[in-house]
């Protein structure tokens, strides 16, 4: 088999955890979203029951969203995808169906609602393809079951996953705020 | 000219809720959402929303500038179209003055940015855009007499500007305001040491309003030495000397929040 790892890359990412209850999965999602800029994003799930209860339930609080799992059909997923892709909502909730990494431009924020058990699966979610590596903020749900995931992950991937600072830095997932970093380091959320 | 005046600024729950509404924003929930800033923002906030919307939103996400433009006349709040103009004008500016000595990719994109959302707004609703808030032909006069570094701003800013007019009934071709401009932008094209991606810039003008390069009848107005003596150089002024390199007086630099 083909390892696919070696085209992926966290270079650019910025990675980051908060440490939350099951329960408040979704209070802490709220918080992401009146606090960051999103241009796009991608809320993985750990399962396609999950993604379809999380679709429901933040539609209902008002987010734009699509959802795509592995059960739908190829051609219906392909149809969801490519209008995400055109902007047609701003969020897509998913499971694990991204083998190349996430290639979308738009795309500058993406969250682990469920954190994966297998680094490959975080690589996949989380990795970026492009060349490039275009700039882009990860924020892993943690629960306390998750944490020996989470420091499995972190060793195997050899990267860092720090917890969430109270004020993130725009320059580290907006392009165009990059520049501005040396200049001055108050960016705010 | 820049009024940097304190702007009052929403308390922190509503700043959250407009951030809400803008990650969460489509064209398919357009209505409620416009309900939903309607009901979040007061009067004496517009201003705020004006800014918030063009220096965290239109600037750095072209992606949704058609979206943006419909969600305003969406919203129809009094004033808002008005103040996000003179807040895209402002920018504009304020960016064609910074300092261009050093190469800043970033600053280049967020003049693009607003280049293409000042045409949406304006041309492709067959709204002029005024000589007096920023001239485009003597701008494009100003940076070739400047030289290559300016130009690396101007043209991709103009031909984004222009792209619009391919929507509008007044400002096509052959309307002569654009064709002037096209003109300028076809004898700049035919420089032979012109860069190549300024170049592609204006070809990809021209493909995007379906026109043959060709059919352009290019002007004589760069390399006019009489040109010079009617304009009142004031766009890219203060670029050579840059006197003002301090980050504390550039608005269009995002990450700083409006006072």
């Amino acid at each position: 088999e083909i390892n696919l790892m070696e085209e992926l890359t966290l270079k650019g990412v910025t990675q980051y955890y908060a440490y939350v209850e099951e329960k408040k999965k979704v209070h802490c999602l709220n918080t992401l979203f009146s606090k960051l800029q999103i241009n796009q994003s991608i809320i993985f799930c750990n399962s396609t029951h999950r993604v379809e209860l999380l679709a429901k339930k933040i539609t209902e609080l008002g987010y734009s969203c699509f959802y795509i799992h592995a059960k739908m059909k190829q051609e219906y997923r392909n149809r969801v995808f490519h209008d995400f892709r055109q902007g047609l909502c701003r969020n897509l909730v998913c499971s694990d169906l991204f083998t190349r990494g996430i290639d979308i431009q738009a795309v500058n924020v993406v969250i682990n609602f469920d954190f994966p058990k297998m680094p490959e699966t975080y690589l996949h979610r989380i990795g970026r393809s492009g060349r490039y590596g275009h700039l882009g903020l990860a924020i892993n749900l943690i629960t306390y079951d998750d944490r020996f995931s989470l420091a499995r992950i972190e060793e195997e991937l050899k990267t860092d996953i720090k917890p969430i600072p109270p004020v993130i830095d725009k320059c580290l997932y907006v392009a165009e705020y990059q520049q501005e970093a040396s200049k001055d380091n108050d960016g705010k959320v | 000219k820049i009024p940097e005046e304190k702007i009052p600024e929403p308390p922190e729950g509503v700043q959250d809720k407009i951030a809400f509404i803008f990650n969460n924003l489509s064209v398919s929930n357009m209505t409620p959402k416009s309900d939903e800033m309607r009901d979040a923002i007061k009067d004496e906030h517009t201003p705020w929303l004006s800014q918030y919307l063009v220096m965290k939103r239109v600037s750095i996400e072209p992606n949704f500038h058609l979206l943006y433009s419909n969600f305003l006349d969406c919203l129809k709040i009094s004033r808002l179209n008005e103040l996000v103009q003179e807040e895209v004008y402002r920018n504009i500016t304020v960016l064609l003055q910074s300092d261009k000595t050093v190469a800043n990719f970033s600053d280049r994109s967020l003049l693009k940015n607003l280049g293409h959302f000042l045409g949406i707004i304006s041309l492709a609703k067959n709204k002029p855009i005024l000589h007096d808030d920023i001239a485009l032909k003597p701008l494009l006069y100003e940076a070739y007499s400047k030289g290559a570094q300016e130009l690396l701003y101007v043209v991709p800013f103009v031909a984004k500007v222009l792209e619009s007019v391919g929507k509008s009934k007044v400002f096509k071709l052959p309307n002569p305001w654009t064709e002037a401009i096209m003109s300028v932008l076809v004898e700049l094209h035919m420089e032979p040491d012109l860069k190549l991606n300024l170049k592609f810039e204006v070809e990809v003008l021209c493909k995007n309003l379906q026109i043959d390069i060709s059919d352009i009848k290019p002007a004589h107005y760069l390399k006019d030495p009489e040109v010079k003596y009617t304009l009142d150089t004031q766009q890219l002024s203060t670029s050579s000397s840059s006197k003002d390199n301090g980050a504390s007086s550039k608005p269009s630099t995002p990450s700083e929040q409006p006072q």
